[in-house]
């Protein structure tokens, strides 16, 4: 990874998803997969992993532990019987049960994935699916079996590579013949530690038990970094406790890195307090650890100033992520990621501004809205061009509402990509003052403009944010 | 009459506007993510016009409005009557988006003239003039 923060790393939501970090591996920092992906499909993502840990490309491996942990739904019930990691399969009746034209029938099971991953890293993950039960702090006091929790993460993630690739008989064959083909295979940039939801209402003790989680793993003595991951709800933002005992206690771990994922964080809604407390979180912890937002967005880069190593994010969205599986959901709109705004807007809204901010021509779109490739390829004859990323259609005869074309979504996507590296590189070289300019400028032009004002409120909250940490930090 | 859904408004706002030139009409046509709710065209004078129906929330009706403006000549907001004692009209003229207040007999007037749109993009209103002149044969 790039010696010069912010880094940026994309995770992987899908398989699908692979031609955008293929394409784009020479200029990502690193991928992220959630090991739940790698077993879900063990062959493909070890060959994406291989093809795209080169360079200055790094992996990671998210552990995904807290799947098996608690959660409060959105009914406000706290839920500790998994149910988020089982999906309703079709199932082959049994022969005497076999009626007429019904041969399978729906039962609602474990995913697979999660069932192996519990398989491969054993105790609590698979007494949890045994008793199809949430694993609760109260099953980790033993030191021993938290350490024994650990190591079978680390494991997991410092092997799953190779030993899925000798699973490939022609793989297997040339690692034998040539054991340092075998030993070159890339190993992850760092190690995380098993972690699990601070849910809210006991979260002094799932805190207690993380930061166990990080110390035990720390002291594997692994050659490689361990990180950790703190999964808190963004209420803990407001919890001067709860940020003091991270501020306090994670620098003393042992670990070098930490990611942080505040669920339903949204940087371009939160209030100021809120992303001042976050940003602080980062300057403090930064003194000691490699920083790092696990789902972030353009403010989160931005706080590098403040020393913040790096964020991830998915290829079309992600950049916040809610720890409460959303269920049912339908494909979301690909919005075109208005690079002057930092956010996703609607394709009519940004074009209703083109008069008043004096975008007449397709050179004038290059030079104040986007010069990325994709848009340089798609906004070429004309303004009327732009219309292109947002073109829908009916994608199947029983649909009601047109949806964007996969044609329209992939270019927002790659656009998206292109400019965010394109923020990362701007952020490795501006000073926080010209950060906060320049998202001053924006909200003077973009933000003044009627169909924008609405979705543009969060320029000044981040530059006050920036201002008065980059001020803190510097006295 | 008490309007309780907007598309009880759709009928009168409709046979007003047909009455003002604009007899070529569809309602509920998709524009990206939203649906206009009528859409007019006035061959004799080559304009279009889009309404967005609503029963109180004005602010809404104004975003959608604004959007409209970039396919249409003419984009108005029509509301029951009494709802529209609340509306800023000088907003709505400012950005030349017109009102129609519906009263309960069905008699529309107009309380803000909308004004030709300096934003309408010609891709997007000659598309819906082919559709609409495709439709009425």
């Amino acid at each position: 990874m790039s010696a010069k923060p912010p880094s940026v790393v994309i995770r992987l939501g899908s398989h699908a998803e692979k031609e955008y970090v293929l394409k784009l591996q020479s200029l990502l920092d690193g991928i992220i997969v959630g090991a739940n992906l790698f077993e879900a499909s063990p062959g493909a993502t070890a060959s994406l992993i291989r093809r795209m840990a080169r360079g200055s490309c790094v992996y990671f491996i998210d552990p995904m532990t807290y799947a098996f942990g608690t959660y409060k739904d959105r009914d406000g019930a706290l839920r500790d019987d998994l149910d988020w990691i089982k999906s309703d399969q079709q199932i082959n009746k049994q022969e005497n049960q076999k009626e007429k034209d019904q041969k399978t029938e729906t039962v609602r099971d474990f995913k697979r994935s999660y069932r192996a991953l519990s398989e491969k890293i054993g105790f609590p993950l698979n007494e949890s699916i045994r008793r199809k039960r949430a694993v609760h702090p109260s099953d980790l006091t033993s030191d021993d079996a938290l350490a024994e929790f650990c190591h079978a993460v680390a494991h997991y993630q410092t092997t799953r590579l190779s030993s899925v690739l000798q699973q490939d008989e022609l793989l297997a064959k040339l690692f034998a013949r040539a054991p340092s083909l075998a030993a070159d295979l890339p190993s992850p940039a760092a190690v995380f530690a098993p972690y699990f939801y601070n849910e809210p209402t006991t979260a002094a003790e799932w805190a207690s038990l993380n930061i166990r989680l990080m110390k035990a793993t720390a002291k594997l003595n692994l050659r490689l970094p361990v990180h950790g991951i703190v999964s808190a709800d963004v209420s803990h933002l407001d919890d001067p406790t709860f940020l003091r005992i991270l501020r306090t206690e994670l620098p003393k771990t042992g670990i070098s890195g930490i990611w942080l994922w505040f669920s339903r964080f949204l940087e371009d809604q939160a209030p100021t307090e809120q992303l001042t407390a976050f940003g602080q979180l980062v300057a403090d912890l930064s003194k000691s650890l490699a920083v790092y937002n696990l789902h972030g967005g353009f403010l989160s880069l931005a706080l590098s100033s403040l020393g913040l190593t790096g964020i991830s994010h998915g290829v079309g969205y992600g950049e916040q992520k809610d720890v409460i599986p959303v269920i049912g959901q339908s494909t979301p709109t690909v919005r075109f990621y208005l690079p002057p705004l930092r956010k996703r807007q609607g394709v009519l809204e940004i074009e209703r501004c083109f008069k008043a901010l004096g975008i007449a021509s397709p050179e004038d779109f290059h030079a104040k809205v986007c010069d990325c490739v994709v848009c340089r390829g798609v906004v070429v004859k004309s303004l009327a061009d732009f219309s292109t990323f947002g073109e829908l259609h009916i994608s199947t005869p029983q649909s009601k509402r047109p949806a964007q074309t996969p044609a329209a979504a992939k270019r927002c996507r790659f656009h998206f990509l292109l400019t965010r590296l394109a923020e990362r590189d701007w952020v490795r070289e501006a000073s926080g003052a010209a950060i906060v300019r320049a998202l001053d400028e924006a909200f003077e032009t973009w933000g003044k403009q009627p169909t924008l004002v609405s979705q543009s409120q969060h320029l000044p909250r981040w530059g006050s944010a920036l201002e008065g940490k980059t001020r803190k930090a510097s006295t | 009459m008490t309007f309780r859904s907007e598309r009880q408004l759709l009928d009168p706002v409709s046979a007003f506007l047909a009455r003002q030139r604009f007899p070529i009409q569809d309602a509920e046509i998709p524009f990206y993510e939203s649906r206009i709710d009528l859409y007019g065209y006035s061959e004799d004078q080559h304009l279009t016009l889009a309404v967005e129906l609503k029963l109180k929330n004005w602010q809404r009706a104004l975003k959608q409005a604004l959007l409209y403006q970039l396919c249409s000549d003419l984009t108005y907001i029509a509301m029951p009557l009494a709802a529209t004692r609340n509306v800023d009209r000088e907003l709505l003229a400012a950005q030349g988006i017109g009102l129609i207040g519906v009263g309960d007999s069905g008699r529309c007037r107009v309380l803000v003239p909308a004004e030709l749109s300096p934003e309408t993009r010609s891709h997007y209103k000659e598309a819906y003039v082919a559709f609409l002149k495709g439709r009425s044969g």
